[in-house]
Protein backbone atom coordinates (compact mmCIF):
# COMPACT_ATOMS: atom_id res chain seq x y z
CA UNK A 1 0.00 0.00 0.00
CA UNK A 2 1.33 3.49 -1.20
CA UNK A 3 2.52 5.39 1.91
CA UNK A 4 3.58 9.40 1.67
CA UNK A 5 7.06 9.30 2.44
CA UNK A 6 9.61 6.89 2.47
CA UNK A 7 11.35 5.91 5.21
CA UNK A 8 13.90 3.60 3.86
CA UNK A 9 17.80 4.41 3.72
CA UNK A 10 20.04 4.09 -0.03
CA UNK A 11 21.52 0.63 -0.20
CA UNK A 12 18.75 -1.07 1.80
CA UNK A 13 17.38 -3.74 -0.33
CA UNK A 14 13.66 -2.86 -1.75
CA UNK A 15 12.82 -6.12 -3.79
CA UNK A 16 14.88 -9.51 -3.81
CA UNK A 17 14.45 -12.03 -6.06
CA UNK A 18 15.95 -15.59 -5.40
CA UNK A 19 16.04 -18.79 -8.14
CA UNK A 20 12.73 -16.73 -10.23
CA UNK A 21 11.44 -19.77 -12.27
CA UNK A 22 7.80 -18.79 -14.21
CA UNK A 23 6.24 -21.08 -16.30
CA UNK A 24 2.66 -20.74 -17.44
CA UNK A 25 -0.05 -22.40 -19.83
CA UNK A 26 -1.62 -19.90 -21.86
CA UNK A 27 -4.21 -20.72 -24.95
CA UNK A 28 -2.85 -20.54 -28.35
CA UNK A 29 -6.33 -18.50 -29.07
CA UNK A 30 -6.67 -14.96 -28.62
CA UNK A 31 -10.75 -16.01 -27.77
CA UNK A 32 -10.63 -19.51 -26.73
CA UNK A 33 -14.66 -20.65 -27.37
CA UNK A 34 -15.79 -23.83 -26.34
CA UNK A 35 -17.23 -23.80 -30.17
CA UNK A 36 -13.56 -24.11 -31.26
CA UNK A 37 -12.79 -26.97 -28.25
CA UNK A 38 -15.56 -28.87 -29.46
CA UNK A 39 -14.54 -29.09 -32.93
CA UNK A 40 -11.09 -29.91 -32.45
CA UNK A 41 -12.29 -32.77 -29.92
CA UNK A 42 -11.54 -35.26 -32.62
CA UNK A 43 -8.80 -33.94 -34.15
CA UNK A 44 -7.04 -34.15 -30.73
CA UNK A 45 -5.66 -30.30 -31.80
CA UNK A 46 -3.46 -28.64 -29.05
CA UNK A 47 -5.50 -25.63 -27.06
CA UNK A 48 -2.71 -24.34 -25.21
CA UNK A 49 0.86 -24.70 -24.69
CA UNK A 50 3.62 -23.67 -22.23
CA UNK A 51 5.75 -20.98 -21.93
CA UNK A 52 8.72 -20.85 -20.12
CA UNK A 53 8.83 -16.69 -18.94
CA UNK A 54 11.91 -16.67 -16.50
CA UNK A 55 14.55 -19.27 -15.63
CA UNK A 56 16.91 -18.99 -12.36
CA UNK A 57 16.86 -14.98 -12.23
CA UNK A 58 18.34 -13.74 -9.53
CA UNK A 59 18.44 -10.06 -8.67
CA UNK A 60 18.02 -7.34 -5.87
CA UNK A 61 16.73 -3.94 -6.13
CA UNK A 62 18.51 -1.32 -3.21
CA UNK A 63 16.68 2.00 -2.58
CA UNK A 64 17.92 4.76 -3.87
CA UNK A 65 18.95 2.51 -7.21
CA UNK A 66 16.97 3.14 -10.51
CA UNK A 67 17.46 -0.21 -12.33
CA UNK A 68 16.75 -0.45 -16.25
CA UNK A 69 15.60 -3.94 -17.60
CA UNK A 70 16.58 -4.34 -21.08
CA UNK A 71 16.03 -7.56 -23.61
CA UNK A 72 14.62 -8.19 -26.82
CA UNK A 73 10.63 -9.01 -26.91
CA UNK A 74 9.86 -12.03 -25.59
CA UNK A 75 12.68 -11.74 -23.47
CA UNK A 76 10.69 -12.08 -20.01
CA UNK A 77 10.59 -8.39 -18.75
CA UNK A 78 6.88 -7.64 -18.28
CA UNK A 79 6.72 -11.32 -16.80
CA UNK A 80 9.39 -10.24 -14.30
CA UNK A 81 7.51 -6.93 -13.67
CA UNK A 82 4.57 -8.67 -12.74
CA UNK A 83 5.77 -11.11 -10.60
CA UNK A 84 7.50 -9.03 -8.76
CA UNK A 85 4.37 -6.59 -8.59
CA UNK A 86 2.58 -9.81 -7.24
CA UNK A 87 0.08 -10.05 -9.99
CA UNK A 88 1.34 -13.12 -11.23
CA UNK A 89 2.47 -15.94 -8.79
CA UNK A 90 5.65 -17.65 -9.60
CA UNK A 91 6.71 -21.33 -10.45
CA UNK A 92 9.62 -21.41 -8.57
CA UNK A 93 11.98 -19.53 -6.09
CA UNK A 94 10.94 -16.77 -4.22
CA UNK A 95 10.22 -12.78 -4.20
CA UNK A 96 10.48 -10.89 -1.12
CA UNK A 97 9.49 -6.94 -1.45
CA UNK A 98 10.61 -4.39 1.51
CA UNK A 99 8.15 -1.86 1.08
CA UNK A 100 4.87 -0.37 -1.16
CA UNK A 101 5.19 -0.81 -4.93
CA UNK A 102 3.64 1.04 -7.27
CA UNK A 103 3.11 -0.58 -11.35
CA UNK A 104 2.58 1.13 -14.49
CA UNK A 105 2.44 -1.86 -16.36
CA UNK A 106 2.26 -2.00 -20.44
CA UNK A 107 -1.20 -1.23 -20.18
CA UNK A 108 -1.99 1.82 -17.80
CA UNK A 109 -4.47 2.24 -15.67
CA UNK A 110 -8.37 2.90 -16.80
CA UNK A 111 -10.32 -0.72 -16.80
CA UNK A 112 -13.51 0.68 -17.82
CA UNK A 113 -13.15 2.80 -21.08
CA UNK A 114 -16.35 4.75 -20.68
CA UNK A 115 -16.25 5.45 -17.16
CA UNK A 116 -14.30 9.11 -16.59
CA UNK A 117 -11.03 9.43 -15.58
CA UNK A 118 -11.92 10.29 -12.44
CA UNK A 119 -14.22 7.07 -11.88
CA UNK A 120 -10.85 5.09 -12.97
CA UNK A 121 -8.50 6.46 -10.72
CA UNK A 122 -10.44 6.18 -7.74
CA UNK A 123 -11.29 2.27 -8.90
CA UNK A 124 -8.08 1.76 -10.13
CA UNK A 125 -6.39 3.04 -6.57
CA UNK A 126 -9.23 0.89 -4.70
CA UNK A 127 -8.04 -1.95 -6.42
CA UNK A 128 -4.25 -1.61 -5.81
CA UNK A 129 -5.91 -1.31 -2.17
CA UNK A 130 -5.46 2.21 -0.89
CA UNK A 131 -8.65 3.83 0.94
CA UNK A 132 -10.54 6.62 -0.40
CA UNK A 133 -8.56 9.27 2.04
CA UNK A 134 -5.58 8.47 0.11
CA UNK A 135 -6.41 8.61 -3.30
CA UNK A 136 -9.03 12.33 -2.55
CA UNK A 137 -5.70 13.92 -0.87
CA UNK A 138 -3.32 12.52 -4.27
CA UNK A 139 -5.79 13.35 -6.29
CA UNK A 140 -5.78 16.90 -7.13
CA UNK A 141 -1.77 16.47 -7.90
CA UNK A 142 -2.43 13.83 -9.82
CA UNK A 143 -4.92 15.61 -12.15
CA UNK A 144 -2.24 18.63 -12.24
CA UNK A 145 0.23 16.75 -13.16
CA UNK A 146 -1.42 15.12 -15.82
CA UNK A 147 -2.78 18.43 -17.61
CA UNK A 148 -5.81 16.80 -18.33
CA UNK A 149 -7.64 19.59 -17.45
CA UNK A 150 -11.59 18.82 -17.16
CA UNK A 151 -11.44 15.86 -19.90
CA UNK A 152 -10.66 14.47 -16.33
CA UNK A 153 -14.36 13.85 -15.96
CA UNK A 154 -14.50 12.87 -19.68
CA UNK A 155 -14.94 9.14 -20.57
CA UNK A 156 -11.74 7.30 -21.14
CA UNK A 157 -12.29 6.31 -24.76
CA UNK A 158 -12.24 9.51 -25.45
CA UNK A 159 -8.50 10.00 -24.37
CA UNK A 160 -6.14 10.04 -26.96
CA UNK A 161 -2.90 7.34 -26.54
CA UNK A 162 -0.69 10.41 -25.44
CA UNK A 163 -3.46 11.47 -22.66
CA UNK A 164 -4.32 7.61 -21.78
CA UNK A 165 -0.44 7.16 -20.82
CA UNK A 166 -0.08 10.97 -18.87
CA UNK A 167 -2.89 9.92 -17.09
CA UNK A 168 -1.15 6.62 -16.12
CA UNK A 169 2.21 7.85 -15.02
CA UNK A 170 0.70 10.48 -12.94
CA UNK A 171 -1.22 7.93 -10.64
CA UNK A 172 1.84 5.63 -10.69
CA UNK A 173 4.23 8.58 -9.84
CA UNK A 174 2.00 10.88 -7.57
CA UNK A 175 1.46 8.40 -4.82
CA UNK A 176 4.60 7.90 -3.86
CA UNK A 177 5.05 4.09 -3.56
CA UNK A 178 8.45 3.00 -1.98
CA UNK A 179 8.67 1.04 -5.27
CA UNK A 180 8.08 2.31 -8.84
CA UNK A 181 7.59 -0.28 -11.54
CA UNK A 182 7.32 1.63 -15.27
CA UNK A 183 7.06 -1.06 -17.84
CA UNK A 184 7.17 0.41 -21.33
CA UNK A 185 5.07 3.99 -20.67
CA UNK A 186 7.95 6.31 -20.72
CA UNK A 187 7.98 6.49 -24.32
CA UNK A 188 4.66 7.67 -24.81
CA UNK A 189 3.13 11.24 -24.55
CA UNK A 190 4.92 14.10 -26.34
CA UNK A 191 8.48 15.18 -25.61
CA UNK A 192 7.25 18.12 -22.90
CA UNK A 193 5.32 15.35 -20.62
CA UNK A 194 8.39 13.27 -21.25
CA UNK A 195 10.63 15.68 -19.86
CA UNK A 196 8.23 16.01 -17.46
CA UNK A 197 8.27 12.27 -16.34
CA UNK A 198 11.58 12.07 -16.37
CA UNK A 199 11.90 14.41 -14.04
CA UNK A 200 9.76 13.37 -11.73
CA UNK A 201 11.62 9.49 -11.72
CA UNK A 202 14.93 11.38 -10.81
CA UNK A 203 13.09 13.17 -8.04
CA UNK A 204 11.81 9.92 -6.54
CA UNK A 205 15.42 8.47 -7.26
CA UNK A 206 17.26 11.55 -5.11
CA UNK A 207 14.28 10.92 -2.62
CA UNK A 208 15.96 7.30 -1.96
CA UNK A 209 12.95 5.16 -3.76
CA UNK A 210 13.38 2.05 -6.11
CA UNK A 211 12.58 2.18 -9.19
CA UNK A 212 12.93 -0.24 -11.98
CA UNK A 213 11.85 0.95 -15.43
CA UNK A 214 11.67 -1.61 -18.29
CA UNK A 215 12.21 0.53 -21.71
CA UNK A 216 13.60 -0.35 -25.23
CA UNK A 217 15.06 3.64 -24.87
CA UNK A 218 18.51 2.65 -24.45
CA UNK A 219 18.83 6.79 -24.02
CA UNK A 220 16.86 7.67 -21.50
CA UNK A 221 17.98 4.19 -19.88
CA UNK A 222 21.20 5.29 -19.83
CA UNK A 223 20.87 9.14 -18.53
CA UNK A 224 18.28 8.29 -15.32
CA UNK A 225 19.36 4.57 -14.36
CA UNK A 226 22.11 3.88 -12.19
CA UNK A 227 22.00 0.38 -12.72
CA UNK A 228 20.82 -2.08 -15.84
CA UNK A 229 19.67 -5.66 -16.12
CA UNK A 230 19.33 -7.62 -19.32
CA UNK A 231 17.59 -10.14 -20.15
CA UNK A 232 17.18 -12.80 -22.86
CA UNK A 233 14.91 -15.28 -23.21
CA UNK A 234 14.50 -15.55 -19.31
CA UNK A 235 17.60 -15.72 -18.18
CA UNK A 236 19.71 -13.03 -16.43
CA UNK A 237 22.52 -11.98 -19.26
CA UNK A 238 24.40 -9.63 -17.46
CA UNK A 239 23.67 -6.98 -14.74
CA UNK A 240 25.98 -3.81 -13.06
CA UNK A 241 26.74 -0.20 -15.00
CA UNK A 242 24.50 0.64 -17.17
CA UNK A 243 27.37 1.97 -19.61
CA UNK A 244 28.71 -1.20 -20.15
CA UNK A 245 25.75 -3.71 -20.18
CA UNK A 246 24.03 -1.29 -22.70
CA UNK A 247 26.90 -1.58 -24.94
CA UNK A 248 27.17 -5.09 -24.37
CA UNK A 249 23.16 -5.32 -25.41
CA UNK A 250 23.64 -3.13 -28.51
CA UNK A 251 26.63 -5.61 -29.90
CA UNK A 252 24.50 -8.46 -29.36
CA UNK A 253 22.03 -6.68 -31.17
CA UNK A 254 23.92 -6.32 -34.22
CA UNK A 255 25.47 -9.80 -34.32
CA UNK A 256 21.98 -10.55 -33.55
CA UNK A 257 20.75 -8.65 -36.87
CA UNK A 258 23.39 -10.13 -39.39
CA UNK A 259 21.85 -13.48 -38.19
CA UNK A 260 18.86 -12.04 -39.45
CA UNK A 261 16.68 -11.73 -36.43
CA UNK A 262 14.21 -9.36 -36.79
CA UNK A 263 14.46 -6.76 -34.22
CA UNK A 264 13.64 -2.91 -33.65
CA UNK A 265 15.36 -0.53 -31.33
CA UNK B 1 16.90 -6.75 8.67
CA UNK B 2 13.19 -5.56 7.90
CA UNK B 3 10.56 -8.33 7.50
CA UNK B 4 9.30 -8.24 3.98
CA UNK B 5 5.52 -6.44 3.37
CA UNK B 6 5.36 -8.94 0.56
CA UNK B 7 6.67 -12.23 -0.57
CA UNK B 8 5.87 -13.98 -3.28
CA UNK B 9 6.60 -18.12 -3.60
CA UNK B 10 4.97 -21.00 -5.78
CA UNK B 11 1.53 -21.68 -4.39
CA UNK B 12 0.97 -25.52 -3.49
CA UNK B 13 -1.97 -26.61 -6.32
CA UNK B 14 -5.33 -25.46 -5.21
CA UNK B 15 -7.05 -22.92 -2.96
CA UNK B 16 -4.78 -19.56 -1.88
CA UNK B 17 -4.30 -18.85 1.76
CA UNK B 18 -8.00 -18.39 2.69
CA UNK B 19 -7.24 -15.98 5.98
CA UNK B 20 -4.85 -13.56 3.55
CA UNK B 21 -7.03 -13.78 0.92
CA UNK B 22 -10.40 -12.80 3.11
CA UNK B 23 -8.26 -10.15 4.59
CA UNK B 24 -7.40 -8.50 1.39
CA UNK B 25 -11.10 -9.11 0.02
CA UNK B 26 -12.35 -7.26 3.25
CA UNK B 27 -9.79 -4.71 2.92
CA UNK B 28 -11.02 -3.53 -0.52
CA UNK B 29 -14.68 -3.40 0.38
CA UNK B 30 -14.95 0.41 -0.60
CA UNK B 31 -13.85 -1.01 -4.25
CA UNK B 32 -16.67 -2.94 -4.65
CA UNK B 33 -19.05 -0.18 -3.49
CA UNK B 34 -17.17 2.31 -5.66
CA UNK B 35 -17.33 -0.06 -8.63
CA UNK B 36 -21.22 -0.55 -8.45
CA UNK B 37 -21.80 2.96 -7.74
CA UNK B 38 -19.96 4.14 -10.73
CA UNK B 39 -21.70 1.47 -13.01
CA UNK B 40 -24.71 2.83 -11.95
CA UNK B 41 -24.02 5.82 -12.79
CA UNK B 42 -22.54 5.09 -15.78
CA UNK B 43 -25.89 3.45 -16.94
CA UNK B 44 -27.99 6.08 -16.05
CA UNK B 45 -29.67 4.50 -12.97
CA UNK B 46 -28.68 7.94 -10.57
CA UNK B 47 -31.67 10.28 -12.99
CA UNK B 48 -34.98 9.98 -12.38
CA UNK B 49 -35.56 8.79 -16.30
CA UNK B 50 -33.09 5.88 -15.18
CA UNK B 51 -34.79 4.90 -11.82
CA UNK B 52 -38.02 5.29 -13.72
CA UNK B 53 -36.65 2.62 -16.87
CA UNK B 54 -35.30 0.17 -14.52
CA UNK B 55 -38.47 -0.21 -12.87
CA UNK B 56 -40.65 0.16 -15.76
CA UNK B 57 -38.54 -2.62 -17.48
CA UNK B 58 -39.55 -5.49 -15.40
CA UNK B 59 -43.19 -3.95 -15.48
CA UNK B 60 -43.96 -4.16 -18.71
CA UNK B 61 -42.41 -7.54 -18.86
CA UNK B 62 -44.63 -9.06 -16.32
CA UNK B 63 -47.54 -7.03 -18.07
CA UNK B 64 -46.27 -9.00 -21.40
CA UNK B 65 -46.60 -12.41 -19.60
CA UNK B 66 -50.08 -11.68 -18.07
CA UNK B 67 -50.81 -11.14 -21.53
CA UNK B 68 -49.54 -14.55 -22.44
CA UNK B 69 -51.08 -16.05 -19.39
CA UNK B 70 -54.20 -14.87 -19.95
CA UNK B 71 -54.46 -15.77 -23.81
CA UNK B 72 -53.32 -19.25 -23.00
CA UNK B 73 -55.16 -20.45 -20.24
CA UNK B 74 -58.26 -18.36 -20.87
CA UNK B 75 -58.80 -16.66 -17.42
CA UNK B 76 -56.52 -15.46 -14.65
CA UNK B 77 -56.82 -13.44 -11.78
CA UNK B 78 -55.16 -10.71 -9.20
CA UNK B 79 -53.51 -13.80 -7.24
CA UNK B 80 -51.70 -14.91 -10.43
CA UNK B 81 -50.47 -11.31 -11.54
CA UNK B 82 -48.78 -10.99 -8.15
CA UNK B 83 -47.46 -14.36 -8.54
CA UNK B 84 -45.48 -13.62 -12.14
CA UNK B 85 -44.49 -10.27 -10.96
CA UNK B 86 -42.90 -11.53 -7.73
CA UNK B 87 -40.92 -14.32 -8.77
CA UNK B 88 -39.88 -12.54 -12.08
CA UNK B 89 -38.56 -9.63 -10.20
CA UNK B 90 -36.55 -11.77 -7.98
CA UNK B 91 -35.31 -14.36 -11.61
CA UNK B 92 -34.17 -11.01 -12.98
CA UNK B 93 -32.23 -10.43 -9.75
CA UNK B 94 -30.28 -14.15 -10.50
CA UNK B 95 -30.61 -13.34 -14.43
CA UNK B 96 -28.78 -10.15 -13.91
CA UNK B 97 -26.24 -11.21 -11.55
CA UNK B 98 -25.58 -13.98 -14.31
CA UNK B 99 -25.06 -11.25 -17.20
CA UNK B 100 -23.34 -8.52 -15.07
CA UNK B 101 -20.98 -11.72 -13.69
CA UNK B 102 -20.28 -13.47 -16.98
CA UNK B 103 -17.86 -10.97 -18.43
CA UNK B 104 -16.67 -9.06 -15.49
CA UNK B 105 -13.46 -10.97 -15.33
CA UNK B 106 -12.50 -10.48 -19.12
CA UNK B 107 -14.08 -7.05 -19.18
CA UNK B 108 -11.70 -5.83 -16.31
CA UNK B 109 -8.76 -7.51 -18.42
CA UNK B 110 -6.36 -4.00 -17.86
CA UNK B 111 -6.84 -4.06 -14.10
CA UNK B 112 -5.99 -7.55 -14.11
CA UNK B 113 -3.09 -7.47 -16.14
CA UNK B 114 -1.85 -4.02 -14.24
CA UNK B 115 -2.59 -4.59 -10.17
CA UNK B 116 -2.80 -7.70 -7.90
CA UNK B 117 -5.99 -7.86 -6.35
CA UNK B 118 -8.74 -10.76 -4.97
CA UNK B 119 -10.15 -11.22 -8.49
CA UNK B 120 -13.81 -12.70 -6.94
CA UNK B 121 -13.92 -8.82 -6.40
CA UNK B 122 -15.37 -8.51 -10.20
CA UNK B 123 -17.99 -11.02 -9.95
CA UNK B 124 -18.94 -9.56 -6.52
CA UNK B 125 -19.60 -6.39 -7.44
CA UNK B 126 -21.54 -7.41 -10.83
CA UNK B 127 -23.94 -9.19 -7.83
CA UNK B 128 -23.61 -5.88 -5.71
CA UNK B 129 -25.39 -4.25 -8.89
CA UNK B 130 -27.90 -6.59 -10.04
CA UNK B 131 -29.33 -6.36 -6.06
CA UNK B 132 -29.51 -2.62 -6.57
CA UNK B 133 -31.02 -2.74 -9.80
CA UNK B 134 -33.46 -5.59 -7.69
CA UNK B 135 -34.19 -3.14 -4.65
CA UNK B 136 -36.77 -0.37 -6.44
CA UNK B 137 -38.70 -3.25 -7.85
CA UNK B 138 -39.32 -4.94 -4.53
CA UNK B 139 -40.81 -1.49 -3.82
CA UNK B 140 -43.15 -1.59 -6.34
CA UNK B 141 -43.94 -4.88 -6.18
CA UNK B 142 -44.71 -4.16 -2.46
CA UNK B 143 -47.18 -1.27 -3.96
CA UNK B 144 -48.71 -3.53 -6.19
CA UNK B 145 -49.68 -5.69 -3.49
CA UNK B 146 -51.49 -2.94 -1.25
CA UNK B 147 -52.83 -1.86 -4.54
CA UNK B 148 -54.59 -5.39 -5.25
CA UNK B 149 -55.40 -5.91 -1.33
CA UNK B 150 -53.30 -9.06 -0.68
CA UNK B 151 -53.50 -9.78 3.07
CA UNK B 152 -50.60 -9.07 5.01
CA UNK B 153 -49.01 -11.81 7.43
CA UNK B 154 -46.66 -12.29 10.04
CA UNK B 155 -45.06 -15.37 7.50
CA UNK B 156 -44.28 -13.11 4.70
CA UNK B 157 -41.18 -12.44 7.30
CA UNK B 158 -39.68 -15.31 5.26
CA UNK B 159 -38.76 -13.88 2.63
CA UNK B 160 -35.96 -12.22 4.01
CA UNK B 161 -34.29 -15.78 4.86
CA UNK B 162 -35.39 -16.37 0.95
CA UNK B 163 -34.05 -13.42 -0.24
CA UNK B 164 -30.51 -14.40 1.62
CA UNK B 165 -30.89 -17.55 -0.15
CA UNK B 166 -31.35 -15.97 -3.35
CA UNK B 167 -28.20 -14.27 -3.20
CA UNK B 168 -26.31 -16.81 -2.14
CA UNK B 169 -27.39 -19.02 -5.57
CA UNK B 170 -26.80 -15.80 -7.61
CA UNK B 171 -23.22 -15.26 -6.16
CA UNK B 172 -22.41 -18.59 -6.69
CA UNK B 173 -23.43 -18.62 -9.97
CA UNK B 174 -21.61 -14.90 -10.73
CA UNK B 175 -18.58 -16.36 -9.97
CA UNK B 176 -18.81 -19.85 -11.56
CA UNK B 177 -19.66 -18.27 -14.68
CA UNK B 178 -17.07 -15.61 -14.79
CA UNK B 179 -14.47 -18.26 -14.38
CA UNK B 180 -15.76 -20.41 -17.02
CA UNK B 181 -15.87 -17.32 -19.49
CA UNK B 182 -11.85 -17.00 -19.38
CA UNK B 183 -11.46 -20.47 -20.82
CA UNK B 184 -14.96 -20.37 -22.95
CA UNK B 185 -15.54 -16.65 -24.45
CA UNK B 186 -18.86 -17.83 -26.17
CA UNK B 187 -20.70 -19.26 -22.88
CA UNK B 188 -21.91 -15.26 -22.75
CA UNK B 189 -23.63 -15.88 -25.91
CA UNK B 190 -25.16 -18.93 -25.02
CA UNK B 191 -26.30 -17.17 -22.17
CA UNK B 192 -29.85 -15.76 -22.84
CA UNK B 193 -30.82 -19.13 -23.86
CA UNK B 194 -29.83 -20.36 -20.56
CA UNK B 195 -31.62 -18.23 -18.92
CA UNK B 196 -34.73 -18.19 -20.95
CA UNK B 197 -34.67 -21.89 -20.50
CA UNK B 198 -33.93 -21.46 -16.61
CA UNK B 199 -37.44 -19.26 -17.22
CA UNK B 200 -39.43 -21.53 -18.15
CA UNK B 201 -38.73 -24.01 -15.86
CA UNK B 202 -38.98 -21.78 -12.77
CA UNK B 203 -42.53 -21.52 -11.65
CA UNK B 204 -43.06 -18.42 -12.85
CA UNK B 205 -45.49 -18.38 -15.72
CA UNK B 206 -47.58 -21.26 -13.82
CA UNK B 207 -47.55 -21.97 -9.77
CA UNK B 208 -45.55 -24.89 -8.27
CA UNK B 209 -48.78 -26.71 -7.24
CA UNK B 210 -50.65 -26.28 -11.24
CA UNK B 211 -47.53 -28.74 -12.42
CA UNK B 212 -48.59 -31.79 -13.67
CA UNK B 213 -47.21 -34.92 -11.15
CA UNK B 214 -45.36 -36.55 -13.71
CA UNK B 215 -43.28 -33.18 -14.37
CA UNK B 216 -42.78 -32.74 -10.64
CA UNK B 217 -38.49 -33.97 -11.33
CA UNK B 218 -38.07 -31.04 -12.54
CA UNK B 219 -37.68 -29.31 -9.23
CA UNK B 220 -34.97 -31.35 -8.64
CA UNK B 221 -32.75 -29.96 -11.06
CA UNK B 222 -34.18 -26.75 -11.50
CA UNK B 223 -32.18 -24.78 -7.75
CA UNK B 224 -34.12 -21.45 -8.88
CA UNK B 225 -37.69 -23.93 -8.72
CA UNK B 226 -37.96 -24.45 -4.73
CA UNK B 227 -36.59 -20.72 -4.25
CA UNK B 228 -39.21 -18.69 -5.89
CA UNK B 229 -41.94 -20.89 -4.87
CA UNK B 230 -41.05 -20.06 -1.58
CA UNK B 231 -40.44 -16.72 -2.74
CA UNK B 232 -43.93 -16.51 -4.26
CA UNK B 233 -45.52 -18.53 -0.80
CA UNK B 234 -43.97 -16.03 1.28
CA UNK B 235 -44.37 -12.73 -0.33
CA UNK B 236 -47.64 -13.02 -2.58
CA UNK B 237 -49.82 -15.66 0.08
CA UNK B 238 -48.29 -14.64 3.23
CA UNK B 239 -47.70 -18.66 4.13
CA UNK B 240 -44.95 -19.89 5.24
CA UNK B 241 -42.88 -21.79 2.84
CA UNK B 242 -42.15 -25.98 2.77
CA UNK B 243 -39.28 -26.50 4.63
CA UNK B 244 -37.90 -29.07 2.26
CA UNK B 245 -37.96 -26.21 -0.32
CA UNK B 246 -36.15 -23.79 1.78
CA UNK B 247 -33.83 -26.65 2.48
CA UNK B 248 -33.07 -27.81 -1.10
CA UNK B 249 -32.74 -23.92 -1.94
CA UNK B 250 -30.26 -23.56 0.40
CA UNK B 251 -28.55 -26.77 -0.30
CA UNK B 252 -28.19 -25.76 -3.79
CA UNK B 253 -26.92 -22.14 -3.24
CA UNK B 254 -24.36 -23.33 -0.78
CA UNK B 255 -23.42 -26.14 -3.10
CA UNK B 256 -22.67 -24.04 -6.00
CA UNK B 257 -21.11 -21.30 -3.95
CA UNK B 258 -18.73 -23.92 -2.64
CA UNK B 259 -17.91 -25.24 -5.73
CA UNK B 260 -17.84 -22.33 -8.12
CA UNK B 261 -15.42 -20.53 -5.51
CA UNK B 262 -13.68 -23.08 -5.04
CA UNK B 263 -12.77 -23.54 -8.78
CA UNK B 264 -12.52 -19.60 -9.17
CA UNK B 265 -10.00 -19.27 -6.48
CA UNK B 266 -7.84 -22.03 -7.81
CA UNK B 267 -7.74 -20.60 -10.90
CA UNK B 268 -7.70 -17.01 -10.31
CA UNK B 269 -3.91 -16.86 -10.29
CA UNK B 270 -3.66 -17.62 -14.17
CA UNK B 271 -6.23 -15.21 -15.19
CA UNK B 272 -3.40 -12.58 -15.73
CA UNK B 273 -1.78 -15.11 -18.69
CA UNK B 274 -5.15 -16.25 -19.93
CA UNK B 275 -6.56 -12.89 -20.91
Amino acid sequence: MPSVSSSHKTNEVAVSVRGLGLTYTTAIDRRPTLKARVKSLGRGGKQTRVIRALDEVNLDVEYGQVLGIIGTNGAGKSSLMRVISGILPPTQGRIEVYGSVSTLLALGVGFNPSMSGRDNVYLGGLAAGMSRDEIDSHFEEIAEFSELGEAIDAPMRTYSSGMYARLAFSVAATVRPDILIVDEALSTGDAKFKEKSLNRIKELRSDDRALILVSHAMATLEDVCNDVAWLHKGKLIQRGDPKTVITAYREFLQVGKSAAIDEDV
Amino acid sequence: MNTPTQVYEPFRAGLPPLRKYWKSLWSRRTFISEYSRSELREQHFDSAFGQLWLVLNPLLLSAVYFLLIVIISGSSDSTRYAHLTATLFLFYLVANSLTGGVKSITAGQRLILNTAFPRIMLPVSAVVIAIFKFLPTLAVFLAIRTVLGLPLTWEMFWTIPVLLITMLLALGLAVTISCINVYFRDIASFLPYMTRTLLYLSPILYEASDLKPELRTLELFNPLFPILDSWSRALVHGQAPLTSHLLIGLGWAIGIFLIGTYFFLSREREFAVRL
